[in-house]
């Protein structure tokens, strides 16, 4: 970039022009989206199997959750390293899924300890809140669809059994975050294919 | 009407190619400020100073796995000043207009 003067028209574009090179250089690959779909479709897809067909493993299969979390670590470590600028949105949405995993920590100690009723329906509730956040700051519709989902079908878990809600938590994860996360990865890889001029 | 004069720090293409992209994120390393704005690393270095020393930005270095890194982060100074060259700009289209 040459040091030349600039006119106001000029002024306007490159300003536009940066801002716009800026905002597109933040997307995801949908990978932490597909991972986590992935774990909460299997765990309540699994538990319902084990209501269903009376059989137990010996162990709480939602642990599989926590053990997701060290591929989950060490990929935001990798990426981070590759990355040289920190937006307000990843900041923000760091936030907001942060938020997000501490309230489900503090829900599944809440349920060890009371074991409420219905308490698959909180599950459902909370897996809502950060999806729509972040499908309406990305303008993302499969996100925010998949958020309406996940608050519908608490409306339904209220009035259905455990075993049901079981089935309706992997029909929330598929909603919420396992399709979003799919067509993500897939809107990133056209990307990629179109930058490399394939 | 009085014309609001454009602040000559900002008032250049590369200083304010660099401060455009510094408004967009949270901050930014001299590697994603050279890439974004194809300028060469000696030009840009010595822009990144002068927004320095404007107050406009600041600069962290620091080393990561034994390379040396450039952090830059928008000031308050900087944004308030991008946002009265953004709105004199604008006065100066609008007078530009029928």
């Amino acid at each position: 970039m040459e040091e030349n003067k600039l006119s106001e028209n000029e002024s306007l574009m490159l300003i536009t022009e940066m801002i716009s090179k800026a905002k597109s250089s933040y997307h995801s690959n949908g990978t932490g989206a597909i991972m986590w779909g992935i774990i909460i479709f299997f765990c309540s897809l699994f538990d319902f199997f084990q209501m269903q067909f009376k059989f137990d493993i010996g162990f709480d299969i939602w642990w599989l959750m926590f053990l997701a979390l060290i591929p989950q670590f060490y990929m935001m470590f990798k990426n981070g390293k590759k990355k040289n600028f920190v937006s307000y949105e990843e900041t923000t949405m760091s936030y907001v899924w942060g938020a997000f995993g501490l309230s489900i920590l503090m829900l599944m100690f809440f349920n060890n300890y009371y074991r409420p009723a219905h308490s698959e329906s909180l599950f459902l509730m909370l897996f809502g809140i950060p999806t729509f956040i972040t499908g309406g700051m990305f303008r993302f519709k499969p996100m925010i669809l998949g958020g309406l989902i996940c608050w519908a079908l608490f409306f339904i878990s209220l009035y259905t059994d455990l075993k049901i809600n079981m089935l309706l938590m992997a029909l929330a994860a598929c909603s919420a975050w396992l399709i979003p996360g799919i067509i993500l990865r897939k809107k990133c890889s056209l990307a990629a294919q179109q930058a490399n001029g394939i | 009407m009085a014309f609001k004069e454009l602040d000559p720090i900002l008032h250049s293409q590369l200083r304010l190619a660099v401060v455009s992209l510094l408004i967009s994120v949270r901050e930014a390393e001299f590697t994603f400020l050279k890439e974004k704005t194809n300028a060469t690393a000696g030009n840009l270095s010595v822009q990144i100073n002068k927004l320095k020393d404007a107050g406009y930005i600041e600069v962290t270095k620091q080393f990561s796995n034994n390379y040396p890194q450039t952090i830059c982060r928008i000031t308050k100074k900087g944004i308030e000043s991008f946002e009265d060259y953004v709105s004199a700009l604008q006065s100066y289209m609008n007078l530009g207009t029928p």
